[in-house]
């Protein structure tokens, strides 16, 4: 389960007051906020890159104490450009490295199976793999390392249909096995495709939530609004 | 440990343009060095030219008073390691004339073959790795951090310390593993063209190659920083290169200034030669007052008397004069000792010093060449002066024995290695740790 109590930070222009919730197991909660950087300031905070001003970040009832990573959550960041991740290297070679560190080389073809993955993309520099292809391999390394709480910044951005779908069927996978998944991110139809509830984030505070199956009778558009423009 | 070694080893020699440059710098080590090992042949050769010529001169003389006159010339023969040094020695192909009269000349020709060796900038093995081992050095330091990205997501499967020494510490023994092969190999192939190398020569050339290594290292850390203190920006390429010409050309240049600067205390050498001929001049004009006083005097009485004048020349004006130039070369000695200890101060100005005396014509192989010319005239004054007045013209004697005209120059490393070696390491430990608390800082904000 992830708990955040009273979480409130400051850093620059982003202010966030007083933020409370909770993610149960097999749920998927989707934070709404309508600019990109407070989400991924939010992620670097729950993540363990950044301490938090004040209140409580748990997972599973493990206190997060200041800029630390925790253990038992793995977090799936936005990749805005896959020049980040150009380590000079072949895929395959990349992957071949996770794995010597530990990684369950099982469990990350699982998931690029899913995502059709064919084989002679592992022969391919990093730099050199189509955006998506670079995406579907980060995601499989990222849900290799199992875990009960996964928390997600905004990952689908800029994605194409076909892979918020391998995407989507990755997530309900995670959400069936009774993992609680918070997602940051400013996509308020697809956090009513795929979350179980939803919370809008304004002017720094948490000013609503809802049931994604009651947002099908909202107005989206008057939701948007009011929310996230 | 081995994971990271796989890995760093394919993203280093995996990289086409990782090895193109790898090619271009062993390829144009390969060619400085074979064209050193001609060059050296050819000083062989005119070595040898340079015998007979002194001894043909030699068969000409008929008296021992031409034979001063003439005199013989002193050739300054560098150790067999300036092969790998030929640019970076502080002198050039130098040779001296050892005569009777009173000033000490130490020549270089520029005549013939010798006008078209044009030394400068890096055209020698030590300044192929110099020059573009130490810009490689940098930029692949720039390029193992990757992305504050790349390392957000590295730290969630290990430790952001681990992964910054591990990948270090892969990085430079790939690195390192290959300029000392490439310095080796080169060293080996040398010797199998016919050059043979002393023991001392040997371990002088595996001293300078761990002093390489270190400094090459000191390069790699300090782009790992530049790259750090730009928070990893793309635009790293200008700070690159400032960094390196600041290193690399910069400091240089301001210690060679330096050194010019406090050289200037030295007299001038002309003035230390009008010194010596003054006092020489002195003693002459006693003789010329003598013959003067005494115009009717007969021969054997001039004799005498020139045989009385020249026991007084060695006794005291020569001991003067030897006294001047002695003091004058311990002041120059004791420019290049602050000059040394200056260039300790870092890691590139100390490789030109290095490299200088390892060549074996660096500044204290100057100084070895001075005191062997002083000390050689001393010998051939005493002959001369002997022979001329005592003994008799009907034939005239060597005073070169053997090969006693060629000076060699050992190959040599300055007394302060060790010092300089702990500064570079110093520089590198300090590169590593303060780019680690600022990553550290960049990564995880408190």
């Amino acid at each position: 389960m992830i708990a955040i109590k009273n979480l409130t930070l400051e850093k620059g222009d982003f202010y966030l007051s007083g933020l409370s919730l909770e993610v149960a197991a097999g749920e998927i909660y989707f934070l709404l906020n309508r600019l990109e950087q407070d989400n991924d300031f939010l992620f670097r905070t729950l993540s363990g890159f950044q301490a938090a001003g004040s209140g409580e970040i748990s997972y599973d009832g493990n206190r997060l104490l200041g800029a630390e990573r925790p253990k038992n959550a793995l977090f799936i960041d936005r990749v805005n450009d896959r020049a980040d991740f150009d380590t000079e290297i072949r895929l395959g070679q990349w992957l071949d490295f996770l794995c010597a560190l530990g990684l369950g080389r099982e469990n990350i073809f699982k998931t690029l199976l899913v995502g059709n993955f064919h084989e002679r993309q592992l022969k391919k520099m990093v730099r050199d793999l189509a955006p998506e292809t670079f995406k579907l391999a980060y995601l499989a390394v990222c849900l290799a390392a199992d875990s009960a709480n996964v928390v997600i910044n905004d990952f689908i951005k800029g994605a194409g249909k076909s892979f918020e779908l391998k995407f989507n069927k990755l997530l309900l996978q995670k959400k069936a096995a009774g993992r609680s998944i918070l997602f940051l991110g400013n996509d308020i139809f697809y956090a009513s495709e795929i979350a179980d509830r939803v919370g809008f984030i304004k002017n720094g505070r948490l000013m609503f939530e809802a049931a994604a199956a009651d947002l099908k009778d909202m107005d989206i558009k008057d939701l948007y609004l009011k929310f996230l423009n | 440990m081995l994971a990271f070694l796989r890995f760093e080893r394919r993203r280093l020699f995996g990289e086409k343009k990782n090895l193109i440059f790898l090619g271009f710098i062993s390829l144009f080590s390969a060619y400085f060095v074979w064209s050193g090992l001609n060059e050296q042949r050819q000083f062989q050769a005119e070595k040898k030219i340079f015998i007979n010529f002194e001894k043909e001169k030699f068969s000409q003389f008929v008296t021992y008073a031409q034979y001063g006159g003439f005199g013989f010339r002193l050739l300054y023969e560098a150790s067999p390691l300036n092969l790998f040094f030929v640019n970076s020695s502080v002198l050039q192909d130098v040779e001296s004339n050892i005569d009777s009269l009173e000033a000490i000349k130490v020549e270089s020709s520029f005549k013939g073959k010798k006008l078209f060796l044009t030394r400068g900038y890096f055209k020698d093995f030590a300044g192929i790795p110099f020059i573009f081992g130490s810009l490689f050095m940098l930029y692949l330091g720039h390029l193992a951090l990757v992305s504050p990205a790349y390392l957000r997501f590295m730290t969630g499967r290990m430790a952001l310390k681990k992964y910054y020494a591990l990948t270090t510490a892969a990085r430079l023994f790939w690195l390192d593993l290959f300029f000392v092969s490439l310095g080796l190999g080169l060293f080996f192939l040398v010797q199998l063209g016919g050059v043979a190398f002393s023991g001392a020569e040997k371990k002088i050339f595996f001293s300078y190659l761990l002093f390489l290594v270190l400094l090459l290292d000191f390069f790699y850390l300090l782009g790992q920083l530049t790259s750090v203190l730009v928070h990893l920006r793309k635009v790293f390429f200008l700070w690159i290169f400032i960094v390196w010409f600041f290193c690399i050309f910069l400091l240089p240049e301001i210690n060679r200034i330096s050194v010019f600067n406090q050289s200037l205390v030295l007299e001038s050498a002309e003035k230390v030669n009008l010194d010596k001929f003054r006092t020489l001049m002195a003693l002459e004009k006693k003789f010329r007052d003598y013959l003067k006083v005494n115009p009717a005097a007969p021969l054997d009485q001039i004799r005498q008397m020139q045989k009385k004048f020249a026991v007084q020349f060695i006794n005291s004006t020569y001991l003067v004069n030897t006294g001047l130039e002695s003091k004058y070369l311990r002041d120059v000695e004791r420019v290049i000792t602050g000059h040394e200890r200056q260039s300790v101060l870092f890691p590139t100005t100390f490789y030109h010093f290095l490299t200088g005396e390892a060549s074996g014509k660096g500044y204290y192989g100057y100084l070895d060449f001075m005191d062997y010319i002083m000390k050689v005239r001393n010998r051939f004054m005493h002959f001369y002066l002997e022979k001329r007045y005592e003994g008799n013209d009907d034939a005239v004697e060597s005073f070169v024995k053997n090969d006693e005209n060629i000076f060699r120059s050992r190959s040599r490393l300055p007394k302060t290695f060790w010092l300089g070696l702990l500064a570079t390491v110093f520089y590198g430990a300090a590169c590593l740790t303060l780019a680690y608390r600022l990553l550290r800082r960049q990564v995880f904000q408190p």
